[in-house]
């Protein structure tokens, strides 16, 4: 569609620098944090404080390099890869249930490993239905109009979202379908049809709830921790006793009292609760204000995008990441039932750090585009919407 | 778009502000007590002595070794330690180590000192130690049933120890250590200490050196007599403090029968306090009393010390025959005034008072005297006695209880009836404990004697003693007779009823007595339930008393009046 002038220039174009500084920022602050949390369990676990910092480091080091590298690749690549960037999570989701391959952790099989590494496929398979969608999407954008055009997108998202509540991953299913409502929503779907998927998603959420005996609980744990303190109720109740310590201004860095082993998953799904008691309720304000500065500056790359391609994409890892910060702060503070959902960028866990950074990579490639599109005076802006 | 997401941002700041402002107070409290793990600092038991200061209830320091299992690095080596240093099972104990299920176990109560200085200088990590007290008793099975005993958490679980359980018991503290969730204790942080406060020390009425002199001659007495039980109690009549109280048969405090409660209930029972029983003729000194004090009041209906008594042997009320305990056979009980009725505790003269005065004016003193109420006496479980109500009391009811009978009485009550009687006509709240008193000298309480209420006037209390003294003298209290102190006193001897119907052979014998009897300083009552092969009270009860008023006279080296 672009001239070749013109992606040459774009080599050369700037992009919105603020967007991989930040990812920066946060992902160092969340070293300097899963080491303050972990450090105490560390050390009893494994003899070594720094046992998950380390882990963290080096995962902190390859997102870096990945994002660089995705911060200069021509990202509309990925169009072509859409069938693969879909096919290859799903495929490793099913690997899920192979024995052998799969890892289970907590009564549920989420992992697969290769030797000492693992890998999470479903923080892969959410990138990879962004890459699909958009690919898939900004190609058929006449199609999007009617119900059977849309069909392909739903299609791919429910297979993601089937094989993910096998898991079974509640909450992670919940992000994605999430995701795949707006992304479809952005993608030009009427209005009536939006209502056909949406109304029997919602029913699904009940019925799934009641499936499992432990959603149950969860959920009545939730309405009242106390009434289980022990059981469902006990990591509820730890993330509210750290975030309560934490108070106006926090503990000081390092002074959690909650992380010796009173609170659960402190360096993964919880790190917020130590985040909220060492640096407390400002403490936790400007994480959220850096976190949406975050958040405002991909939607403004969605918007200055002009072509759908890079619009829908741009929107896609956007969503991503402000979808599970919100939920993991909901959860964190108690606001909605306890799930298992890091906080991107910060919580411990390389797969989802290495590949949310190289998302927030993808991001500036967009920025940089729009950039040299402005440059080249093509600052017309038309977005096909 | 952006609208929605400054409503998410909103809700979510708001959330946080809610959790982490407004609720954090609560939430702190809550979680202190899961970061804290605590060791009791048992408080010092308050000490328990006479009113000279002689002690009757003490602590010996011992202490109790806990082990907090996820804390012991070396197990084996910390087990075989403690069993070494405590004499306890190191096999066993190694195995609650390793066990999950126990996170803090107790190692070992009451260790002493010296093993604790072993543990500590091998300092094992995950043993704390805690002060405990183990409570003795010096005087052994010395005023057992007054005192009580302690449970082994040092809880008062009967007699004073229990009554004054709150004063003694102190309060106890506490070390807070900060753990981490299984209970290891964090690096560098400080542990808080919450100083026990200890319990306050009860200085008793009690004299020891009566309580001694009581206990011997009541040993005497049941080596003599093998009663079922035999109870005696030595009252201050100016203040009704209780000078001695002992009771057979006795335990020794230190090594309580734990085991068997039923023996334990029945030793450990103040059956002078918390029992009944019929009074029979010691009673007729409250009926004299009556009597004297409506006479010199000029109530036509009371016979003055002159009236002679007829002198048939029997009465005959409500169709009802109320009789003599003697014969009247040759010349016996004839002509009698009130003091020879008293003598020879003659029961048709009572009867004749007690019908002469009526039921309205009899019962006012038997009201005035405590009988049917408690005396309030600073002990749990105080018997009230059982007193026919003044509606239902009929003639021959009222003729019996003349001499002391148809009325049960606690030791206590009729001590104290007594003591009102011969003291000037004074009845105050008679008690055990003469002061409440902090180790650092601080006095809480001081037990002043508290007036209940007058009973007779100084006149006829002062006749009357004079009469009891007669009784001693020249009646049937001779037995308790000391020359050269004017001791007054009266015998009782009764017949014990079981199912309603007279027991053959069982009488409870008792003598009260007290001296000098122009001023009494002492009253002593002498109660022995059942005791064979003699019966009187003037035989099995009065030489008891008077072997305890010999022991004070010795004791307090009191001087006996010259030119007698």
């Amino acid at each position: 569609m672009l001239p070749g002038r013109a992606e040459r220039t774009n080599r050369r174009a700037v992009g919105d620098l603020s967007i991989p500084v930040v990812t920066l920022l946060l992902a160092a602050f969340g070293v300097l944090m899963v080491y303050s949390a972990s450090s105490y369990t560390a050390k009893t676990q494994y003899g070594d404080e720094f046992y998950f910092m380390k882990k963290q480091l080096l995962g902190f080091v390859l997102g870096a390099i990945v994002m660089i590298f995705a911060g200069f690749f021509d990202y509309r690549r990925l169009k072509k890869i859409r069938y693969i960037a879909l096919i290859v999570p799903l495929v490793l989701l099913a690997l899920v249930f192979v024995p052998g391959v799969g890892r289970s952790n907590y009564g549920a099989t989420r992992w697969i490993g290769f030797g000492s590494v693992t890998i999470q496929p479903s923080e892969l398979a959410k990138y990879g239905f962004v890459i699909f969608a958009s690919a898939y999407m900004s190609e058929h954008m006449d199609a999007m109009r009617s119900f059977k055009g849309m069909l392909p997108v739903l299609a791919a998202g429910g297979a993601v979202c089937v094989l993910i509540i096998l898991e079974p991953n509640m909450s992670v299913t919940m992000c994605v379908g999430l995701l795949m409502l707006a992304m479809i929503f952005l993608g030009g779907m009427k209005m009536r049809w939006f209502l056909v998927i949406l109304v029997p998603a919602l029913v699904a959420v009940p019925v799934l709830i009641l499936m499992e005996p432990y959603r149950l609980l969860r959920l009545s744990a939730f309405l009242d921790p106390w009434a289980s303190p022990r059981d469902e109720g006990y990591q509820l109740i730890q993330s509210l006793y750290a975030l309560g310590n934490g108070g106006w201004f926090g503990t000081g860095l390092f002074r959690s009292r909650q992380k010796y082993r009173f609170l659960p998953f402190a360096e993964s799904d919880f790190i917020l609760s130590v985040i909220g008691e060492e640096f407390g309720f400002v403490g936790i304000l400007v994480l959220f204000a850096v976190c949406g500065f975050l958040i405002y500056k991909g939607i403004r790359t969605a918007a200055e995008a002009d072509d759908f391609f890079s619009f829908l994409l741009a929107s896609g890892i956007t969503l991503v990441y402000g979808i599970q910060t919100v939920i993991n702060a909901l959860v964190v503070s108690g606001a909605i039932p306890p799930t298992g959902l890091p906080l991107p960028l910060i919580s411990s866990g390389n797969t989802s750090l290495v590949i949310t950074m190289a998302s927030m990579g993808i991001l500036y490639a967009i920025s940089r585009k729009n950039a040299a599109a402005r440059a080249a005076g093509k600052g017309g802006n038309k977005r096909r919407r | 778009m952006f609208a929605a997401i400054a409503f998410l941002f909103c809700i979510l700041t708001a959330r946080f502000f809610y959790v982490q402002v407004a609720w954090s107070g609560e939430l702190g409290y809550r979680a202190l007590d899961q970061w804290m793990r605590e060791i009791p600092v048992v408080a010092e038991r308050g000490l328990i002595t006479d009113r000279n200061g002689v002690v009757l209830a003490e602590n010996s320091t011992s202490y109790t070794v806990f082990a907090r299992s996820n804390a012991v690095s070396d197990k084996a080596g910390t087990s075989r330690l403690l069993a070494d240093a405590l004499g306890v099972d190191g096999d066993a104990l190694l195995e609650k180590l390793q066990s999950v299920r126990a996170s803090e176990i107790t190692v070992a109560r009451h260790a002493d000192k010296s093993a604790i200085e072993k543990l500590e200088a091998a300092s094992p990590d995950g043993v704390y130690y805690s002060r405990d007290n183990t409570r003795v008793y010096p005087k052994g099975d010395s005023l057992c049933q007054v005192l009580g005993f302690t449970s082994t958490d040092n809880s008062g679980t009967t007699g004073l120890e229990k009554y004054y359980d709150k004063y003694l018991a102190g309060e106890n503290g506490e070390l807070l250590y900060e753990t981490d969730l299984v209970g290891i204790d964090l690096e560098g942080a400080v542990a808080a200490y919450l100083p026990a406060e200890d319990g306050m020390n009860l200085q008793l009425t009690v004299d020891y050196g009566i309580q001694a002199i009581a206990e011997s001659a009541l040993k005497r007495v049941v080596e003599t007599y093998s009663p079922a039980s035999a109870e005696c109690i030595v009252l201050d009549p100016d203040t009704f403090e209780i000078l001695a109280l002992a009771g057979y048969p006795a335990y020794d405090l230190n090594d309580v029968p734990r085991n068997d409660t039923e023996l334990l209930d029945s030793l450990s029972r103040n059956r002078i306090v918390c029992d009944i029983y019929e009074p029979g003729s010691t009673f007729k000194i409250v009926t004299s009393a009556a009597d004297i004090e409506e006479w010199l009041r000029g109530n036509k209906n009371a016979f003055s010390a002159n009236y002679v008594f007829p002198s048939s042997r029997t009465r005959s009320v409500d169709g009802t025959t109320v009789k003599c305990w003697s014969t009247h056979a040759n010349g016996k009980h004839c002509n009698q005034t009130l003091a020879d009725a008293l003598n020879y505790s003659c029961n048709p003269c009572f009867t004749d008072i007690a019908l002469s005065l009526g039921t309205e004016t009899f019962y006012d003193y038997l009201s005035a005297f405590g009988f049917g109420k408690a005396t309030g006496v600073d002990y749990g479980g105080e018997a009230l006695g059982m007193l026919l109500p003044e509606s239902a009391v009929r003639d021959c009811d009222l003729a019996r209880i003349g001499f002391g009978q148809t009325i049960a009485v606690s030791g206590l009550q009729l001590a104290c009836a007594a003591a009102a009687a011969v003291n000037g006509g004074y009845y105050y709240t008679p008690h055990l404990v003469k002061s409440i008193y902090a180790s650092d000298g601080y006095v809480l309480e001081e037990v002043k004697p508290a007036l209940k209420n007058r009973t007779i006037s100084e006149e006829a209390s002062s006749i009357l003693a004079g009469m009891l003294e007669g009784v001693v003298r020249d009646g049937s209290g001779k037995r308790a007779y000391i020359e050269g102190y004017r001791v007054g006193g009266k015998t009782g001897t009764a017949q014990k009823y079981e199912n309603g119907h007279i027991a053959a052979g069982k009488y409870v014998s008792s003598f009260v007595g007290f001296f000098p009897a122009d001023d009494p300083e002492y009253l002593a009552l002498v109660i022995v339930d059942e005791p064979q092969g003699a019966y009187y009270g003037s035989v099995v009860a009065a030489p008891c008393a008077k072997e305890i008023f010999e022991g004070i006279i010795a004791l307090k080296n009191i001087q006996p009046l010259e030119g007698e």
